[in-house]
């Protein structure tokens, strides 16, 4: 009896456990229907009557809100729209006016003034100027900086501009006026009105500046994960396997090699935190040189140059409240991240900030881009070798256009090309190298075909090699000889074009509008050149259009005896230039060298006519960073001497003391020796091979 | 109505507390048993039969219970939603708080730890809101923000669970200003259960302000949320906080607008707006008269028949023309501001792939944090309206189909529906609060014929590496090892070798004794492989430490010491590039219809045999983790055109060609030419050719590139002494 009631009750329970289990919660479920629930199925209900839902306007109402005249500024606060007259800015681009200071000028003020004067932005009246442009500095007269200027118009088209922070209490309203300030507090920065730099540090080079410090496209960690900026200026290294939160100095634990870095030296780091304080932002520049990628945490201050560059793609802007997040995912990034990045970091350092010239002239930039509106640089060009100082949106806002974006675009510079022969002092028609180079244009070239079979993923390409389409060339003859150019001129299947006038040597580089093609191709009226020559050099020329391609080197060199900068026409395993007597380069060039160099360097290229050589491989070398390139040439003898200088200068290798001068003269006014050594040559792929020579495509380059 | 959840929770507590009881005091009755007791029995019986048939009925009885689940959660009315009463006294928020930003008033902690990085969005349910005195506060919710809601809800930011959520989006309905009333609006808001001063909300608002004199942000005190509005003017829009969304335009959803290539169309300059400011209407007439018949003026119809919607009409003196069709023969339209900065023009004109020409000063264009507009529009400033003609010639008409193109992609990406504003307002949210994953410019800013189009070179910063640093060879060898020694003698000549990595690729035999190595200069290291695979190779090993890789054969002897050291520095030149010594060339063959491998002598290089190659350690890392599609397994398992594959990769990630050194033509020596004879060459060529067909297929490109060039020393066969060359013993062929 009491086995089987014990069974029973055993049973009772079990089945009153199973009836818990299996009816109470679907009871449940139906006494209480609207709980929501975790699951898939749960979500923003689908309403019955959803079809019958009004629209959030009423019909018309969107065509119809009432009109309303336009506004003026509101409150004080101004907008590039509202506080800035961009119609004294029409023609020429922008114009500015720098003021100078009423006692004497300051270092800062210097450096500003050096930095404008000479470049394409300066005007000397302030009647002509579009934009004024008043120092802020430190170390002026009395405690007080910068009175009111005499144009000051309620500030209407001025930039104060104040590379210092707060260096002296401002004695008047800022009015109309844009800030231009070294990291400026978000709360104050007005968008797209003021301008935020970077915190230079006081002795700043001037021009050129101090390279960035990555040598190498390394995408592995470097000795230490995390470098953390320190109040007092110097760098706490912390290593690659810690846990802890490492920026608030309170961490528990310390793990890893730690030391820290005197103010002096760059951090050797993966990572750089960054705080957001102000006075941390003089860290950010140091990070960017070092190659060590910004880690910035909350910065309260706007970042330099915001308004053109993605900061993005070289920095990690983060909160500071979520440290082990943020320390996972600095763990975890890919290396194709890392790696980019960091490549980012140093061409930004190297085109924006490393010098305060660079400083200046992107700040007067973006404001020339406001002034331009669709004809600014697009966002690629700021973000992008060589960047927009040295990519003009006054010569095209189309990628395409200059010779920096092709592979980027996945697009190819046209295949044709334009000769400019310069005829200088003896006044000999070119008559012979004019038929090589006309002769140039029967040859078979490069082609795009029709992409077949592959279909789904296009990219524009090109595909296999048949179907030549010629070459069209153009022949322009510069004739700046005393003499009058001969009446009759060779008849020559391609146009020519001779322009008279007596110029000046640095006219060659004059962007011609004559000359439509993307290739250039350099010449002298003594140049010598076959057309197998001219032929490859062009082929070898659109493969690298960003590039000099030429013939006949020159090599520079550190000479320790005159400490200073030589070069030599001698024959050597490496060369740093291509003459310009024969080089095929990109036509944008002319326009850099017209619109973007200092007066002052094309004034000494006028009066040392080699020296107008040495200028153009400095500036071609200077935005690419890139040695030139060479192509293989018949007449070996000609090398012996520098072509360009005809006043029975003779085949000396050395070369004169003047030309000398002229490199060091060079290297100072762009602040650094830009020039870059190549030790190899491109010839044709079976150049001077013991095969048949009628395998051979450029035969001629072989004959002796 | 987080009270109701919580006590509900509450009481399946109890329940379960109160079944774990009896559990445990059962066993404790059985002592006590009597007779009668008997009933007691009967009756618990009796109730767990009772209970297992319902339990019965309720599990097999089929959709019962379900159904009625989804009629109560999903299907249900609008009419239906719970009302809620505010009190005249409840509490009204704070005015919005224009310093916010991110770090100051949003609470990042709730977005927490996210190994996806995607925020949790919560969706409140739905209510109605009556005043005091039982009227409505506003519609109870429109078509749009139903949709937008729905949208959100079948996002992968959803979550139901309020506790996650890191963003709440209230479902009172704030899209248009003027169909609601302000204050009660925002006593709704603030008795929202999780409202905390709007930290972490975010309202979406398309119609800001209201007469006379049009707020350009949502006038409902909000306090920190924040707020997707259309039409913020720099004086209201809180940078890096709130995120500037379209106007949506109905429109989008009712005309069936084809997509219209760029290219010059019929006029040049059009305006479809009705309802401007007379002012305006004079310069537009103004333009008109001066221009001619490239500018059409369109107003609102004054004499249209009834039943024709006034919306989709517009006129031009007695023309009548379709909107928006007519948008489409323009080239630029104007976008100009009416009493409100943001107008819903704007997403018609984007659509007809006509460039809008914004006129409406301080104007933050939608979602301007993310989107380059320079690249999709011309913002004018509205005193210089009356030049507008002339600032619109001078833009190249290269530049202004690309315009047109990238309008109409804003307006497919951006604009064409609710669910496409959403999700971009949410994504830029989530890419504030992850930036280390946030998408690119390219990725929001390039259509996808760009997008496939470009190449982003992964080494793009222009620098020749330090010659100081040197190479690491890596030597491939199964059991060959006196064919290995000597390659190992011959390279441990070349002077920039930093270090020599042997992989060892046969599991079956041990690598010879340390003692029976080569003595070399630099440090030999040899690495065991786990199987035998050609992509060991390519494998980025840790033991690699300098930049350069010099990958090579165990049979490559013939290779000079200058030929090396000359390779090395040709790949300093070209860092980001293959550089070998036999050039390899792809052809297209006509008959056959696809890609033919050529190793005849011939006046042009699309590749490089890898059996002695420099490149960069990166590459390797790339062929070993980003190699596409099977092409790596596939190259293992037929243990073939590894070095092919390597050209392809490097060609399609750097759009660059290879880089031949010196006249060297082939690798094999000239006393083990005749033993493979020419049945075995053609299969050979015949294999090779195959696997060109195969990764160009897989890559859906050829991304080889064709020269005619190749690089030797600058004195190479030059008139010139010998002994003053820098690389006088360069190799033959």
């Amino acid at each position: 009896m009491q086995s089987w009631r014990r069974k029973a009750l055993l049973l009772a329970l079990s089945a009153s456990w199973l009836l818990v289990l299996l009816g109470a919660f679907p009871l449940l479920r139906l006494a209480v229907p609207t709980r929501p629930r975790a699951g898939a199925s749960q979500g923003w209900p689908r309403w019955l009557d959803a079809e019958l839902l009004q629209s959030f306007s009423q019909p018309g109402e969107l065509l119809e809100d009432a009109p309303e005249p336009p506004q003026g500024p509101r409150g004080g606060s101004c907008d590039w729209g509202a506080c800035f007259d961009a119609s004294k800015c029409r023609g020429g681009g922008l114009k500015v006016f720098v003021y100078s200071a009423a006692g004497p000028v300051s270092e800062t003020h210097r450096r500003i003034l050096a930095s404008i004067e000479g470049s394409r932005y300066h005007t000397s009246n302030a009647a002509e100027a579009c934009l004024l442009l008043l120092p802020l500095t430190r170390d002026s007269s009395a405690g007080e900086c910068s009175p009111v200027p005499p144009q000051w118009n309620g500030g209407r088209n001025h930039l104060v501009l104040s590379l210092h922070p707060a260096p002296c209490p401002r004695t008047f309203q800022l009015g109309q006026a844009m800030v231009a300030e070294a990291s400026p507090t978000v709360d104050t920065f007005r968008h797209g009105f003021d301008v935020a730099l970077p915190l230079l540090p006081e002795a700043h080079a001037l021009r050129g500046g101090a390279p960035g410090q990555l040598r190498q496209h390394s995408p592995h960690p470097r000795v230490a994960l995390l470098a953390l900026a320190e109040e007092r200026g110097g760098w706490h290294t912390a290593g690659t396997n810690f846990s802890a939160c490492p920026w608030d100095g309170r961490c528990e634990q310390d793990h890893g090699p730690e030391q820290t870095h005197p103010g002096a030296t760059l951090p050797n780091a993966t990572f750089c935190l960054i705080p957001g304080h102000r006075p941390d932002a003089s860290h950010f520049l140091q990070a960017l040189q070092a190659g060590c990628i910004p880690v910035l945490l909350s910065p309260r201050w706007e970042l330099p140059f915001s308004e053109v560059i993605d900061w993005t793609k070289a920095a990690i802007v983060t909160d500071k409240r979520l440290p082990l997040q943020v320390l996972a995912a600095l763990q975890q990034m890919p290396l194709t991240r890392v790696l980019a990045l960091r490549q980012q970091t140093q061409f930004l350092w190297d085109a924006y900030f490393s010098s305060v010239e660079k400083v200046i002239h992107t700040t007067l930039e973006i404001i020339q881009d406001r002034i331009f509106g669709a004809s600014a640089h697009p966002s690629l060009l700021w973000n992008s070798p060589p960047g927009a100082l040295l990519a003009l949106s006054t010569f095209s806002t189309s990628p395409s256009d200059f010779p920096f974006y092709h592979v980027q675009q996945g697009s190819r510079p046209v295949g044709r090309f334009s000769a400019l022969i310069w005829v200088g002092a003896p006044g000999k028609p070119p008559l012979k190298l004019i038929q090589a180079v006309a002769g140039s244009q029967h040859c078979a070239q490069h082609s795009f075909s029709e992409p077949q079979a592959l279909g789904s993923m296009l990219r524009m390409q090109r595909k296999s090699r048949k179907i030549p389409p010629q070459i069209q060339i153009q022949i322009l003859v510069l004739w700046s000889s005393e003499k009058p150019p001969p009446p009759r001129w060779p008849e020559t299947a391609v146009p020519l074009t001779v322009s008279e006038g007596h110029r000046k040597v640095s006219d060659r580089f004059f962007p011609y509008n004559a000359i439509s093609t993307d290739a250039i191709l350099s010449l002298d009226a003594h140049s010598s050149l076959s057309t197998s020559e001219v032929d490859f050099a062009f082929v070898v020329w659109q493969s690298f259009p960003e590039r000099m391609v030429g013939f006949l080197t020159w090599n520079h060199f550190w000479d320790e005896a005159l400490g200073g900068w030589g070069y030599t026409a001698e024959r050597a395993n490496e060369f740093s230039m291509v003459l310009t007597s024969a080089a095929f380069y990109h036509r944008y060039y002319h326009t850099l060298f017209t619109h973007s160099l200092p007066e002052a360097l094309r004034a000494l290229a006028d009066e040392a006519p080699t020296c107008v050589d040495v200028l153009m491989n400095f500036l071609v070398a200077a935005v690419t960073k890139l040695p030139p390139i060479k192509v293989p040439y018949r007449k070996q003898h000609q090398e012996a001497r520098p072509p360009l200088a005809p006043e029975g200068r003779g085949p000396r290798p050395e070369p004169q003391p003047p030309v000398r001068n002229c490199i060091n003269q060079m290297a100072a006014g762009f602040g650094h020796m830009p020039l870059v050594s190549s030790r190899l040559r491109l010839d044709p792929v079976l150049f001077k091979d013991s095969v048949s020579v009628l395998r051979k495509k450029y035969r001629s380059l072989e004959k002796p | 109505m987080p009270w109701a959840e919580e006590c509900e929770e509450g009481a399946v507590w109890v329940i379960m507390c109160a079944a774990v009881k009896y559990n445990l005091r059962g066993p404790a009755l059985i002592p006590r048993m009597k007779t009668r007791h008997r009933i007691y029995y009967i009756t618990l019986f009796s109730i767990v039969l009772l209970g297992l048939i319902a339990t019965g009925v309720f599990q097999f009885w089929p959709h019962s219970i379900e159904s009625s689940n989804d009629w109560s959660v999903e299907k249900r009315s609008i009419r239906d939603v719970p009302v809620v009463r505010l009190p005249a006294d409840s509490p009204i928020p704070e005015r919005g708080d224009l310093s916010c930003r991110m770090h100051t008033c949003f609470h990042v902690y709730r977005c927490g730890f996210n190994p996806k990085n995607k925020i949790k969005v919560y969706i409140y349910s739905l209510k109605k809101y009556v005043d005091d005195s039982g009227v409505p506060v506003s519609n109870t919710i429109s078509r749009e923000y139903n949709e937008l809601l729905t949208a959100i809800s079948d996002s992968d930011y959803y979550t139901d669970d309020i506790n996650r959520a890191c963003l709440f989006v209230p479902s009172i309905d704030v899209l248009n200003q003027n169909a609601l009333r302000i204050k009660e609006t925002a006593q709704a808001l603030a008795q929202l259960s999780r409202w905390d001063r709007g930290t972490n909300h975010l309202l979406f608002n398309m119609l800001p302000g209201g007469p006379p004199d049009y707020n350009t942000a949502l006038d409902v005190p909000r306090d920190r949320a924040l707020l997707a509005g259309g039409g913020f003017s720099t004086w209201t829009y809180r940078q890096g906080y709130d995120v500037s969304i379209p106007v949506y335009s109905p429109l989008s959803a009712e005309v069936d607008l084809p997509e219209r290539g760029p290219g010059p169309r019929r006029y040049f300059l059009l305006s479809s707006q009705t309802a401007l400011h007379p002012e305006y209407r004079e310069e537009l007439d103004a333009l008109q008269a001066r221009h001619g018949a490239s500018v059409l003026v369109l107003e609102k119809c004054t004499n249209l028949s009834e039943g024709v919607p006034a919306v989709r009409k517009r006129c031009h003196r007695h023309q009548v023309f379709d909107y928006p069709q007519v948008l489409q023969e323009a080239t630029f339209c104007m976008v100009l501001r009416g009493a409100r900065l943001g107008q819903a023009v704007l997403s018609d004109v984007l659509r007809a792939g006509c460039v809008p020409v914004v006129i409406a000063d301080s104007y933050i264009l939608p979602f301007s944090e993310v989107l380059d507009w320079k690249r999709a529009s011309v913002v004018v400033p509205e005193e210089k309206m009356s030049d507008v003609y002339s600032i619109l010639q001078s833009i190249p008409q290269r530049q202004i189909e690309e315009m047109q193109r990238q309008a109409r992609w804003f307006w497919e990406a951006y604009f064409q529906s609710i669910k496409a504003i959403a999700l971009a307002t949410l994504q830029i949210i989530n890419d504030r609060i992850y930036p280390y994953a946030a998408s690119s410019y390219e990725e929001w800013n390039d259509p996808p014929t760009v997008k496939w189009g470009s190449v982003s070179n992964p080494l793009f910063l222009p620098l020749i590496p330090p010659q100081s640093q040197g190479f690491t060879a890596i030597v491939l060898t199964y059991d060959r090892v006196e064919s290995l020694f000597r390659v190992i003698t011959e390279v441990s000549k070349v002077p920039s070798l930093a270090k020599l990595l042997v992989v060892w690729n046969n599991q079956n035999k041990n690598p010879p004794e340390d003692s029976l190595w080569p003595k070399i200069r630099v440090p030999l290291k040899v690495v065991r492989t786990a199987e035998n695979k050609l992509s060991n190779r390519f494998f980025p090993y840790d033991e690699i430490e300098t930049e350069a890789v010099l990958a090579i054969d165990d049979d490559i002897i013939m290779l000079t010491s200058d030929e090396l050291q000359f390779g090395y520095e040709v790949w300093r030149e070209f860092p980001d590039r293959l550089v070998g010594y036999p050039g390899r060339l792809h052809l297209w063959d006509h008959e056959m219809n696809k890609w033919k491998y050529e190793s005849e002598w011939t006046n042009e290089v699309s590749m490089v045999l890898t059996g002695a190659a420099f490149y960069h350690k990166y590459f390797n890392y790339l062929y070993t983790y980003k190699m596409p599609g099977d092409i790596k397994s596939w190259v293992d398992a037929h243990m073939n055109c590894e070095d092919i594959a390597m050209n392809f990769l490097v060609a399609n990630v750097t759009g660059k060609a290879v880089i031949k050194v010196t006249p060297r033509k082939k690798f094999k020596c000239p006393e083990c030419t005749a033993i493979d004879g020419l049945s075995l060459d053609q299969t050979h060529m015949v294999e090779r050719s195959e696997c060109i067909n195969k990764f160009a297929s897989v890559f859906g490109t050829m991304p080889l590139k064709v020269v005619e060039h190749r690089a030797d020393p600058v004195l190479y066969k030059d008139d010139f002494p010998e002994k003053l060359k820098s690389f006088p013993n360069i190799g033959s062929l």
